[in-house]
C-alpha cells in the first residue's frame, strides 16, 4: 500500500508523485518524443517518405524568410486571428449578456447559441460551402434575393478579396457560442448584491456593466482571448474544407502552408520548420497575452 | 472525500482501459480503417477514379483463385496525398496502392521509386509491351514500377441536346469554338462549365490548349525545359493562358467559376444548363450519372488553334497501382498485377474507366465517345499530361493557384507563368 503524506499547514492530502509517472510516461511517449524527433526534421531535407535525408542546418528557416507564400499566409493568419478574437468574443459577450436575463426562453436560447459548437468543424464547413454557393438561386445569395437585397449577392468563397472574411464568419458563427458559455460562467459569478447596491446609488445599466460586470469578467476574458487567439493562429480545418487555401493563395494560413509543404509538395523538412516557427510564435503570443491579461485580472 | 481511488477499479483494469483508449486514439489519428488487412487478405487502396476497373479486375482474379482475398478501399485524389502518404511514411503501406504515373506529384511513380517505396515489376513480360512514348510514365532508371491500364484523353465533354437546341456542331478550330460559344450564350446556355474552386479542375483548359500552342510546334519542349533552355513564360503557355482568359472575358464560363465546384459544374453539363466542360475522359461516368441518359453526352478534342493540323490532344496514362516495397504479400500482389496486364483484362479495365487500353490483341474495345480522339493517338499527336514530366511536386499546385488568381483578377499571365517557372526550377 502506497503511503500518503499530509500537506504542511493546509490540511489536504498530497498523493505520492509516483501516481503521476504513468501519465508522464504516456505524455512523453506520445507528445514529447514525437515532437522532439519532429523538430529535428526541421533541420533536414526529408521528403516525408523513405529513409533518405540530409542535415541542412538552418537552410529551411532561411528559405522561410524569403517564402512569399508563407509570408502571405502569416498575414492571412494574423488577419483571421484578429477578426476572430475581436468579433467572436464581442458577439459571445453580447449573447451571454442577452441570455443572462430573466427572459423565459433563456435556456432554449443558450442551447441554440451553443449548438454549432458541438458539430464537427468539417461538417460546419461543408454546410457553409452550400450556403456560400455563388449561384444567384442558391444558399445565401438566394436568401438575399428573396428579401430584395439581390444587389448584395457575392461569390463568397471565389472572390479572393472576400473569401477570407467568409471563412472568418463561419468560424465566428460556430465558436461564438463557446465564448458565450465562458462569459456566462463569469456572469454567474458576479454577486447580485453589487448590482443591487449600485442601483440604489443610481447607477444605470452601462455604468454597472463598466464598473462591476466588466472588471469581474476579467478571468473569463483571459480564457476566451487565449483560446480564440490560439484557435485563430492554428486555424486549419475550415480553410482546407472550404477553400483549400484558395482562390490562389488568398486564404492560406501558416497551418495550411505547412500541410501543403508536407503532403502536397513532399517537403517534410521545410514543413516542420514552418511548424516549429508557428509553435514558437503561438507560444510567444500566448505568453505575452497571458502576462498582460493576468495583470489586468489582478488590477480588477 | 469520494475519489477515483475509492472506486472498485483495479490497477490492471485501469491500465487495460488506458491501453484501449491509447490504441483507439492511435487508430483514429491514423485516419484509416480499423479493419486492417485481415488474415491472408491483400490490402489494396485505389484511386477513386479507377474504382470500376480495379474492382472488376480484383473480383475476376478472386473468382479464378479460390485462396485469394482482398480488402479494397478507395481514396479521392487529395486523400491519396495525405492518408496513403502517411502510411507510406510510417512503413505500414497497403500491399497494393494507387500511384500517379511519371513525375510531378508527391505520390508519383518517380518520387516514390526514388524513396525506394515501390516494388520493381521489370521482370514481368508485359513491361516489354509498354509503347516507347509512354515509358516515362511507367519507368524510372529503366525499371518499371507501376501498372496502369492505359490512356485517358482530355477534351470537351458536351451535352448533345444543348448543342442541338442551339443548332451547333463540335468545333474543330479555335475560331469555330468561339462561334459555337457565342451561339450557345445567345441561346441562354452557359457555353463552358468551369468548377475552378476544385483545384485540379483549374488546370484542364490549359492542358487542353498547350498541346496545340506549345507541343505541336515544339515536340521536345519538355526536354528543353529540363535542360533550362525553355521556360513557361517564353513559350506557347502564354498563348494558352491568354486564350483561357479570353473565354472568361467573353463571358463563356458560368458566373463565378472560382466559387463553383467540380460537382456543380458536372451537374450543369449533365442537366444541359451548360453545354460543355473541358475534362478528362476518366470522369465520364460521373458526368453520365448527372445526365438523364448516358447517351446525352459526347466528347470532342478541344481545339487550340485555327490550324487543324496543329490541334494536338492531351492524352496521359491514368493513375495506376504499384506493389509496396515493404509488402509481406509482395508475391501475391505481383501475381495480381501480372493478371491485370493480360490484354483482355487491360481492355476490360480500360473500358470500365473510359480510357484507351495500353495495348490490345486485335481491335481494342473503346468507349464510343472516345473515337474522335483515336486518330490523334494513332498519329502521335497526343501529349502526356504536362505534370507527368515536371520535375517536382510544386509546379502543379502552383499552376492551380495561379489559374485561380488569374480568374480572380489577382495576377497577370506574365506573373502567373513567372511563378510556374520559379516552381519548376526548384529542386526535385
Amino acid at each position: 500500500m502506497t503511503t500518503v503524506r499530509r500537506m504542511g499547514g493546509r490540511g489536504g492530502i498530497a498523493p505520492p508523485w509516483m501516481f503521476a509517472v504513468p501519465a508522464l510516461l504516456v505524455y512523453a511517449l506520445v507528445m514529447l518524443y514525437p515532437s522532439i524527433v519532429g523538430a529535428g526534421s526541421a533541420f533536414t531535407d526529408w521528403s516525408g517518405v523513405g529513409e533518405e535525408r540530409s542535415f541542412v542546418g538552418l537552410e529551411n528557416f532561411q528559405q522561410l524568410l524569403h517564402d512569399d507564400q508563407a509570408l502571405g499566409a502569416l498575414r492571412n493568419t494574423l488577419l483571421l486571428t484578429v477578426a476572430i478574437v475581436v468579433v467572436q468574443n464581442g458577439l459571445g459577450l453580447l449573447l451571454a449578456l442577452g441570455v443572462h436575463t430573466t427572459i423565459k426562453s433563456r435556456m432554449v436560447l443558450r442551447v441554440i447559441f451553443f449548438a454549432p459548437v458541438v458539430v464537427s468543424p468539417v461538417m460546419v464547413s461543408f454546410l457553409w460551402k452550400y450556403v456560400y454557393n455563388p449561384a444567384p438561386d442558391a444558399g445565401l445569395n438566394a436568401a438575399l434575393g428573396a428579401v430584395g437585397l439581390g444587389a448584395l449577392r457575392q461569390d463568397w468563397l471565389g472572390n479572393p478579396s472576400l473569401a477570407i472574411w467568409s471563412v472568418a464568419f463561419t468560424v465566428i458563427w460556430q465558436c461564438a457560442g463557446y465564448s458565450m458559455v465562458i462569459f456566462l460562467a463569469g456572469l454567474e459569478g458576479v454577486p447580485p448584491e453589487l448590482h443591487e447596491s449600485a442601483m440604489v446609488d443610481g447607477a444605470g445599466t452601462v455604468a454597472r456593466f463598466r464598473h462591476i460586470t466588466w472588471p469581474l469578467l476579467a478571468p473569463a476574458v483571459t480564457i476566451n482571448v487565449m483560446l480564440s487567439t490560439v484557435g485563430g493562429l492554428t486555424l486549419f480545418t475550415q480553410i482546407i474544407a472550404m477553400t483549400n487555401g484558395g482562390p490562389g493563395y488568398a486564404t492560406d494560413t501558416l497551418s495550411t502552408v505547412l500541410y501543403k509543404q508536407a503532403f502536397v509538395f513532399g517537403k517534410f523538412g521545410y514543413s516542420t520548420a514552418v511548424a516549429l516557427v508557428l509553435a514558437i510564435f503561438v507560444a510567444a503570443v500566448s505568453f505575452v497575452q497571458i502576462g498582460y491579461l493576468r495583470k489586468r485580472e489582478t488590477a480588477a | 472525500m469520494a475519489s477515483v481511488f475509492e472506486r472498485p477499479v483495479s490497477r490492471r483494469r485501469l491500465l487495460q482501459l488506458a491501453g484501449g483508449v491509447t490504441a483507439a486514439s492511435t487508430l483514429a489519428a491514423c485516419g484509416g480503417s480499423s479493419s486492417g488487412s485481415g488474415g491472408g487478405q491483400l490490402k489494396v487502396i485505389g484511386a477513386g477514379s479507377q474504382e470500376a476497373g480495379l474492382r472488376k479486375a480484383l473480383e475476376e482474379y478472386k473468382a479464378k483463385n479460390a485462396d485469394f482475398d482482398f480488402n479494397l478501399s478507395f481514396s479521392p485524389a487529395d486523400q491519396l496525398q495525405t492518408s496513403l502518404r502517411a502510411q507510406l511514411a510510417a512503413g505500414n503501406a497497403p500491399d497494393l496502392h494507387a500511384v500517379y504515373p511519371g513525375n510531378g506529384s508527391a505520390m508519383s511513380m518517380v518520387q516514390l521509386s526514388k524513396a525506394k517505396l515501390l516494388g520493381d515489376l521489370s521482370d514481368q513480360a508485359w513491361t516489354q509491351k509498354i509503347p516507347t512514348g509512354f515509358k516515362g510514365a511507367y519507368q524510372q532508371d529503366g525499371k518499371t514500377y507501376i501498372f496502369s491500364p492505359g490512356t485517358s484523353v482530355l477534351g470537351a465533354i458536351y451535352n448533345k441536346k444543348a448543342f442541338a437546341s442551339a443548332g451547333v456542331e463540335p468545333p474543330t478550330t479555335w475560331s469555330e469554338l468561339l462561334t459555337v460559344c457565342e451561339t450557345l450564350k445567345k441561346k441562354g446556355i452557359v457555353p463552358l462549365a468551369l468548377g475552378a474552386q476544385t483545384p485540379w479542375v483549374t488546370q484542364l483548359i490549359n492542358y487542353a490548349l498547350v498541346p496545340g500552342t506549345v507541343y505541336a510546334k515544339q515536340p521536345d519542349f519538355d526536354d528543353k525545359m529540363a535542360a533550362g533552355s525553355a521556360s513557361f513564360a517564353g513559350s506557347g503557355w502564354a498563348d494558352a493562358m491568354n486564350k483561357y482568359l479570353e473565354l472568361q472575358k467573353r463571358g463563356y464560363f458560368n458566373a463565378n467559376p472560382n466559387g463553383t465546384t467540380y460537382e456543380q459544374a458536372t451537374s450543369m453539363v449533365g442537366t444541359g444548363k451548360a453545354a460543355m466542360a473541358v475534362q478528362v475522359s476518366a470522369v465520364l461516368q460521373a458526368y453520365r450519372a448527372a445526365a438523364p441518359k448516358p447517351d446525352d453526352l459526347g466528347m470532342f478534342p478541344f481545339p487550340a488553334t485555327d490550324t487543324v493540323a496543329d490541334n494536338w490532344i492531351p492524352g496521359g496514362i491514368v493513375v495506376g497501382i504499384s506493389v509496396s516495397a515493404k509488402s509481406k504479400k509482395a508475391d501475391q500482389a505481383r501475381k495480381f498485377i501480372e493478371f491485370c496486364a493480360q490484354p483482355d483484362v487491360v481492355n476490360a479495365w480500360a473500358e470500365a474507366v473510359a480510357c484507351v487500353p495500353l495495348y490490345s490483341e486485335g481491335e481494342a474495345k473503346v468507349d464510343p465517345v472516345l473515337k474522335p480522339f483515336l486518330p490523334y493517338l494513332a498519329d502521335n499527336k497526343a501529349v502526356p499530361f504536362m505534370d507527368q514530366r515536371w520535375p517536382n511536386a510544386e509546379v502543379q499546385p502552383t499552376h492551380f493557384a495561379v489559374v485561380q488568381e488569374l480568374l480572380g483578377g489577382k495576377t497577370t499571365v506574365d506573373g502567373a507563368l513567372k511563378k510556374m517557372d520559379e516552381a519548376y526550377r526548384k529542386s526535385a
